[in-house]
């Protein structure tokens, strides 16, 4: 997390990367994830993306809590999201 | 034999996680589930609620396809709650259902929780059009089905009967396990005095907010002056409460011309509740359906039989239209196909002029 000094109000701002080692895993969890949007767009952004087998999440915010309850909120069902492929992919033979 | 529909579905807008296998005809594959229950004197929190609903729902799908003895394959679509419920707890639900769609390839279909407590309660009973009352720790409402949707005929204009029950048992610090409503039914059994309470039915509608202040701030005193037991306060609650359920329902009885009534949520399974309403039902020459706390509780098959019903009528939700809301109004834009195709049946039967309105919005 840092601290832009810029006088933009998104002082706020935070990066998470996650390896999936699979686009195609990281695209789930993209897809599944971005439904849900920010509950206050005027305070929090998140930005997602996918490449190289990665998915990266990028958090702006104009107050460091709405930063924080938004970026613990969004790891908890990105961990949701993670587990659920470990252990009910296909690949598993389940 | 062509191969059976099987859904699975996710409920957890509550403090209730479950997920369960259910088949086109209603039968019941598997249907476990897990409770937040929170210490005396506490109700449950929205993230708490969800954290515990992260913990448990992954081992409840593996539970749930192990003792329905089936595999992904065999599924032909997943069913979530789509509201109205808690914002963070509904998220787990999504979420799985998002992902294992894409890694199974299956369709999703959103489900109105409350619509979903009713077709529950209609394929475990076999009522044919009643009245349904439709009370939990989130619900109050006097529901009817006419001209394709379910109508509300009567609600709660504040808080919802079980959420007064709950808070109540707080006063007290009853056990939340297995739930405040059943504790504060067993203690009301052995109630002797009848002590006065606010009564507040406002024509169809009714009030508990008021009843709950009242009882919270005389119940201490009442309590250390002996003036009288916990288990006469629960008594009288119950009776209370149970009476204004039980008028606004035989007032929508009237209005639709209806015998019978089916009671689903939560505080459908006190059997005080269901008594009194057996009374009042056989006194209008109709019938009471019921169904147990296997049923009327929260539980992942309602989902997935409701689910599944729109499916096999070709509904389905889009993955980037798989929502959650925490407002979905029963009569808002869910519509019980399979509840029209029984009342259509009804009103032929009946040999009514019925004029069917399709309204087929999920």
């Amino acid at each position: 997390m840092e601290v832009q000094t810029l006088s933009s109000p998104w002082q706020f701002t935070c990066d998470l990367e996650v390896n999936f080692e699979s686009d195609e895993k990281a695209y789930i969890v993209y897809a599944a994830l971005n439904v849900d949007k920010e509950l206050q767009p005027d305070k929090v952004k998140r930005v997602m993306s996918v490449s190289n087998g990665k998915l990266a999440a990028h958090f702006e915010a104009v107050e460091a809590r709405f930063l924080r309850a938004s970026f613990s909120a969004f790891v908890d069902v990105l961990t949701l999201a993670t587990r659920t492929i470990e252990e009910f992919s296909p690949e598993k033979g389940l | 034999m062509s191969k059976r529909m099987i859904a699975l579905g996710f409920e957890g807008s509550a403090n209730k996680i479950g997920v369960g296998v259910v088949t086109l005809d209603g039968t019941i594959l598997s249907n476990p589930r897990h409770t937040y229950i929170t210490p005396p004197g506490h109700g449950f929190l929205p993230r708490e609620t969800a954290h515990h609903h992260l913990e448990h729902v992954l081992p409840l799908v593996k539970s749930a396809l192990t003792t329905a003895g089936i595999t992904p394959d065999d599924i032909d679509c997943l069913c979530y709650t789509k509201g109205p419920g808690m914002g963070a707890p509904l998220q787990v639900s999504a979420v799985v259902v998002r992902v294992l769609s894409q890694l199974w390839k299956k369709p999703i279909v959103g489900v109105n929780h409350c619509v979903a407590h009713i077709e529950m309660g209609r394929i475990v009973t076999g009522a044919v059009d009643p009245v349904v009352l439709y009370v939990s720790g989130g619900n109050t409402q006097v529901i009817a089905y006419s001209e394709g949707r379910y109508r509300i005929f009567g609600e709660t204009i504040d808080i919802a009967v079980g959420n007064c029950l709950d808070r109540f048992a707080r006063v007290l610090t009853l056990s939340n396990d297995p739930s405040p409503g059943y504790n504060i039914e067993q203690l009301a059994k052995k109630g002797e005095n009848f002590i006065y309470l606010p009564y507040a039915v406002k024509g169809m509608d009714v009030s508990f907010s008021g009843i709950l202040s009242y009882i919270e701030t005389t119940a201490e005193e009442k309590l250390q002056s002996n003036e009288c037991t916990p288990a006469d306060l629960c008594y009288s609650l119950q009776e209370t409460l149970f009476a204004m359920l039980v008028e606004i329902t035989e007032r929508a009885m009237a209005h639709c011309d209806a015998k019978d009534v089916l009671i689903v949520g939560g505080v459908g399974c006190n059997e005080r509740l269901q008594e009194m309403m057996r009374i009042m039902c056989s006194e209008r020459g109709g019938r009471l359906y019921s169904t147990d706390d296997r049923y009327c509780i929260d539980n992942g098959a309602m989902i997935a039989y409701t689910g599944l019903l729109a499916y096999a009528h070709g509904l389905s939700t889009p993955l980037e239209e798989s929502i959650f809301t925490q407002r979905f109004r029963t009569d808002g834009s869910t519509c019980s196909l399979e509840g029209e195709r029984i009342h259509q049946q009804h009103y032929k039967q009946l040999g009514k002029n019925h004029n069917y309105v399709r309204y087929a919005v999920l």
